[in-house]
């Protein structure tokens, strides 16, 4: 199963991709045992991606399978679910001012396909909204993205809020979108900014791995 | 200042003619940006347009004045009842969002991909005459008659801007085809249907590159002003293979450009993202006919290298540094791009997309005083 899993998710064949897991689960596979091959075959795409070797539009791509693979496999993984994710919690928003949700989604799918648990707050929000969020999931990083110059004040308000609570020596804040650069990372305070999807979950994954 | 021996006008068609103007032509283009700097709400502006058109000549005044104004207001200058665009739908500030918001575009599939077979047969504008009610809930000859009314008031406002000497860059704007496309679907589901139905999409846009020139030629002949703004965002090198660029973008592309010189009207590439990969291919339209306008995600330096003696290229200074940086910051970068990008000629200095909303006033007045005062290293 495995490598033939694997291959239709690098060959870009949602189908058999999809038919491969239907098969797999009436079988009686264990889910979480083909959770970790998509991820696997994930974590290839964005190797890939990361040479050179694939675009953009193979992550976009993927990462849809991978959505449509997980809609299969959550009434089989249920309980057991909560211990795969295991690779960390994100909070995840397009800030206040900004109702551009394309880049964000990509990135938080690809953060899911490599194990991480995301909090996706929308588009359009509030400080007060990504501060809320912290404190009720204890996630140790913020990911804000953007494609419009306004949310430069709301990402500035969000990390002095952090700042005010207590919460900004814990919180790993990452900024990315078209709009952003290390001129604005600067500006606004945020400890990483990235255009690049992969580069992201590397970085999130650094700070975790830092951290411990 | 630099002795000025040429007019705006003059100047924009030397650069884009890759000849020596006598100093960098220069225009932010602004939207958004002179409705804030005037003190109105975008709400505002929307809701009265003579109001927003003032605060652009307004704004234009208060910067001093520069070369070109790209657009005279809030709104785009459309064929009515046809479409040289996705027919997304615009959120307007006031109406849909916050009063002072940014209008934006609520991207949603307008067409699903049974629909391919439909367009392959019928052609674009076919497509949308039988399609749009349906898919908007609204009447395509009301929406014809608003846009035909804001076409006519375009041409009022370029004539108004025209007689005080300023003249008006865009005649039409138009997406390329693989942008409509990828706007009438979404990114994620045109992505998909690249991978799974090439073929019928293929078919779909060719049944469709005739119905976007013609649409364009036609807004042109209206608005007399001889400049095609392509947007181009989701066909580049960030997004896509070369092998899918050559199939679905690039032949389309070059169909555009074929048509719109034949007919002396200047191919403006309004490229977002980063286009680095694909610009090579750039090199093979005719030279000094068209614009490469870049908004700071591709590399402009490198950009020049390849381009350098084939297209002009429009950019970059960026929206962060227009927001958040300090007048310093804008004149140490602008005289950057005129000695390396303007060197040798082909340069217009723009801003990197939009001039930001937010952009502090002083940091675009630096932007257009050093092209007025910088001459570079030609």
């Amino acid at each position: 199963m495995e490598e033939e899993l694997r291959a239709a998710f690098l060959g870009m064949k949602r189908q058999e991709a999809i038919d491969l897991v239907k098969a797999e689960i009436g079988r009686g596979t264990d889910p979480l045992a083909i959770l970790r091959v998509c991820r696997k075959a994930m974590e290839e795409v964005g190797k890939r991606f990361e040479t050179g070797q694939f675009f953009l539009s193979e992550l976009i791509y993927s990462g849809e399978v991978f959505k449509g693979i997980n809609t299969l496999l959550e009434p089989v993984l249920k309980t057991a679910r909560a211990n795969e994710n295991a690779e960390g919690v994100v909070v995840f928003g397009t800030p206040k001012g900004d109702i551009h949700d394309l880049g964000k989604n990509i990135v938080i799918t690809m953060m899911r396909a490599y194990g991480f648990t995301v909090h996706d707050l929308g588009v359009d929000a509030p400080p007060q909204k990504f501060i809320a969020a912290l404190k009720r999931t204890e996630s140790p990083i913020l990911a804000m993205s953007a494609l419009l110059t306004p949310t430069f004040k709301t990402m500035k308000e969000v990390i002095s809020m952090l700042k005010d609570e207590g919460l900004r020596e814990k919180t790993f804040v990452i900024i990315g979108g078209a709009v952003t650069s290390e001129f604005v990372q600067k500006e606004v305070g945020a400890d990483a900014q990235t255009l690049d999807p992969i580069e992201a979950i590397r970085l999130c994954k650094n700070f975790l791995r830092d951290k411990k | 200042m630099i002795p000025e021996t040429m007019s705006c006008r003059e100047r924009v068609q030397a650069a884009i003619a890759l000849e020596k103007p006598d100093r960098t032509p220069v225009m932010p283009l602004m939207v958004s940006f002179p409705i804030r700097h005037r003190g109105m709400t975008q709400g505002e502006a929307w809701r009265d347009l003579d109001k927003a058109f003032q605060a652009t000549l307004d704004t234009y005044d208060d910067l001093g004045g520069f070369d070109m104004l790209p657009k005279t207001n809030v709104y785009w200058p459309m064929l009515g009842g046809k479409f040289s665009n996705a027919p997304v739908r615009n959120l307007v500030p006031g109406r849909d969002l916050a009063e002072d918001a940014l209008a934006q575009i609520d991207e949603r599939v307008l067409f699903t991909r049974e629909d391919y077979d439909r367009i392959a047969s019928l052609g674009w504008n076919r497509f949308w005459e039988e399609h749009y009610g349906e898919m908007s809930g609204k009447s395509l000859q009301r929406l014809a008659a608003v846009q035909h009314q804001l076409l006519e008031r375009y041409c009022r406002e370029k004539q108004i801007c025209e007689d005080r000497g300023i003249p008006v860059l865009l005649g039409a704007a138009v997406d390329s085809v693989l942008m409509a496309f990828s706007m009438s679907r979404t990114l994620t589901q045109f992505t998909m249907d690249l991978y799974e139905v090439p073929d019928k999409v293929q078919a779909a846009m060719d049944a469709s590159c005739d119905d976007f020139i013609r649409n364009t030629l036609e807004t042109i002949a209206i608005t007399k002003t001889p400049l095609a703004f392509i947007v181009l965002e989701r066909g580049s090198g960030a997004i896509y293979r070369l092998d899918i660029f050559e199939r679905f973008e690039w032949p389309y592309l070059q169909r555009f450009v074929d048509a719109f010189l034949s007919e002396g009207i200047t191919p403006w590439f309004h490229l977002d993202t980063d286009w680095s990969l694909n610009l090579p291919y750039f090199k093979k339209f005719p030279r000094g006919k068209c614009v490469a306008d870049l908004d700071g995600t591709t590399n402009i330096f490198k950009a020049k290298e390849i381009l350098r003696g084939h297209m002009c290229i429009s950019g970059d200074v960026r929206a962060d540094l227009l927001t958040l940086g300090k007048p310093e910051n804008v004149g140490e970068y602008c005289r950057k791009l005129i000695d390396e990008v303007g060197k040798g000629g082909g340069f217009l200095l723009t801003t990197g997309c939009e001039c930001p909303v937010d952009a502090k006033f002083e940091n675009v007045k630096m932007m257009i005083d050093t092209a007025k005062t910088y001459q570079g290293k030609y």
